[in-house]
């Protein structure tokens, strides 16, 4: 038996770009590598057309952590360090929500690295982005952990002694299961990989070299557009190995996804505690536990 | 004529079994109706190793451990001098030990007077020949039954219960063991006057104040809680990870106390009522994220079972020194509210008013529990765990209309918006903001919402203002301490109210905001003050002193490090100098 079925008519955008933008003003310097980010989110939630109510942006401290506030989303500018406690804080709660967490590479690398790890290992269900500008700017220029060797900073006057690291190595190492690097510079590979990440079911770690043009002049802006390539196609984006040569390079910067697996998410992990406890039957209400307390042999 | 109440403490090695007998007496007690209050140490191992156990049963209600012992049952001596401190027997105790222990003591090592009776009797000999194995504890707990009138029907069903859930043949062999001890008992020389005389009632509720703690939270509605382990509140951790998902809320053990708490404050923005636990270590480490809670108003509830410190400090014992912390702790002018639980009863209904004020008025509360009320178990009538709910101040259509996530209102608190609602977008932020939630740095701005968050102090106050009072109205001596210490001080002022001394006590649930017009009622309805705290800077007093004007020269500080719990006799003494001299010497040095 067949039914009559009415196709659709194709629904006419419910969201555009400017839905997405608050009335304030960023607080960034003009050229920063930030805007692209903002305007890349702008676009990438567009595509999506998800429901701005039903989205929540959380971010750290630093300058790309003042992001939230340009969001026409709801949105926490929380604690240096602690964006992914409060995205997974709100996405355990509410598995509805579309929930984003945003920050630099100081706020995620050094100050929360312990919970990218964790999160990550959880694969905790949340889209991470991180502004990439190998400097502390809101501090106005130290070096962060992502400072090349060997850079003069505010913090390093005899060139910084300590080692950088990559953050997409860290994120594949914790257990993101996508993984992918993007330019700022580079608005339509942005956007495309900001839909990629915010398709990923699970923890999508994307990070986003965003020069700062006050603290590292425009230097890294060239450089970074000069090493800039696009991921070859062929990559098997499914192998840890395959991903991990495209970490720690020194004269590409290689932008694409580096890694994407399916594994279960911390909600469906959660969703499958409640299963067990459950055992089939009805909810427990707190008269259950209470009677639980008084001894009936 | 029998007693209303007996004291049992019990010390033994790995594996001897006293926690075990510690709950069937008391579980067996709770069945019929009896008060039970039963306090646990251990050694230093992180599993087995020695235990003590003390259980107080009374027909009448209590607070408190007890003095001494009535009875002490030792299993091993060599364990015994590490529980010195916990298991001290009365003066005229019945000492039971194992008559094979290597290790001998006399009556005359325990300072014990002639009417102490002092025995040596076969416990792993009849363990041993009763088959089941290891059960020394039945067999005492046998021997208890027989000599001191404990309910002997009620006990072989609990020992049926305890030992045959699983398979029905050690059940049998548990009760052969407790009937040995029974016989045992039946067979020494009897002692009517120390025996228990009760009428059974109906069965109570036994548990601890961590589970009392835990329950509150689901009673009012926390479906969310994020924690990392720390003693002595993790067993709040492990309750909740049992119980939240089959009643379809989620747990989730962070890497850290800053994930914890942050968690919390990510939940509760996304509309859900969240907790954490944790002890004085892992708040330290909250103390930036509260700030965040109190500045951006979210909801939140941290509990907070102190424990001995500074830093690693004693992590397993008791302590009132955490105070300063909750009240004062952070940067900037952080409004939060700072509660107190007494007893276990009270950790249910402490924790749901936490609750009700975090949700009502958008700001953090801290709940200031400590190890003794978290750890112990103690009876409570089924009845009593009831108490209002209440939720948080939604948006209305109207205030969609034209939504500010911080309007300015009467009482402080403006309506907040849960994710979801299309018309309640707002980005909340660390940063002072101004009523949309927009940053901003000037000066007016801070005045005015510095403002608007503290207003919501007062209303706090006048609403969830509650005290206890024991004692007549007009007293020659006050009392005035807070959380654990009410057990002792309460049965301390009983007992000189018994005595017909006028002595009276006023204990505090609310610690911040300060509840100043009733403390202020107390002290002029009192000759006399002592303030009782287990901290050796005096944190509480010194935290009245802010506040109040203590009459001079009539004021007295009991005061000393936690580690050992406050005992009756220390508060009595304290009364009893007081009443002496008619006149009390402020003496604080820390």
């Amino acid at each position: 038996m067949s039914e009559a079925v009415t196709l659709p008519e194709p629904m006419p955008l419910e969201f555009k770009p400017a839905d997405y933008k608050t009335d304030l003003k960023p607080v960034w310097c003009a050229g920063c590598g930030d805007f692209g980010v903002l305007t890349g989110l702008y676009r990438a939630l567009t595509e999506m057309q998800v429901k701005p109510w039903e989205t929540v942006v959380v971010s750290g401290i630093g300058c790309s952590s003042r992001l939230p506030g340009y969001v026409d989303t709801y949105g926490v500018n929380s604690l240096h360090g602690r964006a992914l406690p409060l995205a997974a804080g709100v996405k355990v709660a509410r598995p509805d929500l579309t929930v984003i967490a945003v920050g630099g590479d100081g706020d995620g690398i050094a100050i929360g690295g312990n919970h990218f790890m964790h999160a990550a290992r959880r694969n905790l269900d949340v889209t991470y982005l991180i502004m990439d500008n190998e400097i502390y700017g809101l501090t106005k220029g130290q070096a962060a952990p992502t400072t090349p060797a060997g850079d003069k900073t505010k913090s390093t006057h005899y060139g910084n002694p300590e080692p950088s690291v990559d953050p997409c190595e860290f994120a594949i190492s914790f257990g993101a299961t996508w993984v992918g690097r993007a330019f700022s510079g580079d608005l339509k590979g942005t956007v495309e990989l900001m839909v990629s990440a915010l398709s990923h079911k699970g923890f999508a770690f994307l990070n986003i070299m965003s020069p700062c043009v006050t603290w590292r002049g425009d230097d890294q802006f060239k450089a970074l557009k000069a090493k800039q390539r696009r991921i070859p196609e062929g990559h098997d984006a499914s192998s840890r190995a395959a991903a991990l040569a495209y970490t720690r390079e020194t004269e590409f910067v290689t932008t694409g996804i580096l890694y994407a697996v399916s594994q279960p998410t911390l909600l469906d992990r959660l969703a499958t505690v409640k299963k067990s406890a459950l055992a089939g039957k009805p909810q427990s209400t707190v008269a259950d536990i209470i009677k639980s307390f008084q001894p009936s042999f | 004529m029998p007693k209303r109440e007996i004291t049992i403490a019990m010390v033994g090695a790995g594996g001897d079994g006293i926690v075990t007998m510690g709950d069937v007496l008391s579980q067996a007690a709770a069945r019929d109706g009896l008060n039970v209050l039963k306090t646990e140490a251990y050694g230093p191992q992180i599993r087995g190793g020695e235990s003590s156990c003390v259980v107080r049963i009374s027909a009448d209600p209590i607070y408190e451990s007890g003095d001494g012992a009535d009875v002490l049952v030792v299993f091993s001596w060599a364990d015994f001098s590490r529980f010195k401190g916990e298991c001290t027997p009365a003066k005229n105790a019945v000492v039971l030990s194992d008559d094979a222990d290597p290790v001998a003591r006399t009556r005359e090592d325990l300072g014990l007077s002639a009417d102490a009776v002092f025995l040596k009797l076969p416990f792993g000999k009849l363990s041993t020949e009763s088959g089941a194995k290891g059960s020394k504890n039945l067999v005492g707990m046998g021997v208890l039954t027989a000599l001191f009138g404990l309910p002997v029907d009620t006990l072989r069903r609990a020992v049926v219960s305890r030992f045959g859930r699983k398979k029905a043949a050690v059940g049998e062999g548990a009760l052969k063991a407790f009937e040995a001890g029974l016989l045992l008992g039946q067979s020494l020389p009897q002692m009517p006057e120390r025996r228990l005389g009760f009428t059974p009632g109906p069965a109570k509720l036994i548990m601890s104040g961590n589970e009392a703690t835990a329950i509150g939270a689901l009673h009012a509605g926390c479906r969310y809680f994020a924690g990392y382990p720390i003693t002595p509140s993790t067993e709040i951790l492990m309750f909740l990870d049992e119980w939240l998902p089959k009643m379809g809320g989620s747990l989730v053990q962070t890497e850290d106390e800053l994930s914890a708490i942050g968690a919390v404050l990510g939940a509760s923005f996304a509309g859900e009522k969240a907790m954490t636990a944790t002890s004085g270590p892992g708040l330290s480490l909250m103390t930036e994220m509260l700030g965040l809670a109190s500045m951006a108003e979210l909801p939140c509830v941290v509990v907070n079972v102190q424990r001995g410190g500074p830093s690693t400090g004693l992590p397993t014992k008791s302590e009132q020194s955490d105070l300063f912390q909750a009240v004062y702790a952070g940067h900037g002018d952080m409004p939060r509210v700072v509660l107190a639980c007494s007893d276990v009863e009270d950790s249910f209904h402490t924790t749901v008013d936490a609750f009700n004020i975090a949700e009502e008025y958008q700001i953090p509360v801290i709940v200031l529990s400590d190890q003794l009320v978290a750890g112990r178990r103690e009876t409570f009538d089924p009845a009593s765990l009831v108490h209002e709910v209440r939720e948080r101040r939604l948006p209305s259509a109207g205030d969609l209309a034209d939504y500010k996530r911080y309007r300015e209102t009467a009482d402080g608190v403006s309506p907040i918006a849960r994710p979801g609602v299309k018309g309640g977008i707002y980005q909340t932020n660390g940063l002072e903001h101004d009523e949309s939630g927009s940053p901003g740095s000037g000066y007016d701005l801070h005045e005015e919402m510095n403002a608007k968050r503290y207003r919501k102090l007062g209303p706090i106050r006048d609403a969830y203002t509650f005290h206890r009072r024991y004692g007549p109205p007009h007293a020659d001596v006050g009392i005035v301490c807070w959380g654990s210490s009410k057990g002792a001080v309460r049965e301390a002022v009983r007992r000189a109210n018994e005595r017909g001394e006028k002595v009276a006590a006023f204990v505090p649930q609310m610690i911040y905001p300060f509840p100043k017009k009733e403390f202020e009622a107390f002290l002029e309805s009192v000759e006399q003050v002592l303030v009782v705290e287990l901290s050796y800077s005096a944190q509480f007093y010194k935290y009245l002193r802010s506040f109040l004007d203590f009459p001079k020269g009539r004021t007295r500080v009991y005061k000393r490090s936690g580690g050992k719990n406050l005992t009756v006799a220390e508060v009595d003494a304290e009364i009893v100098a007081l009443l002496a001299s008619g006149r009390a010497t402020e003496k604080v040095s820390a």
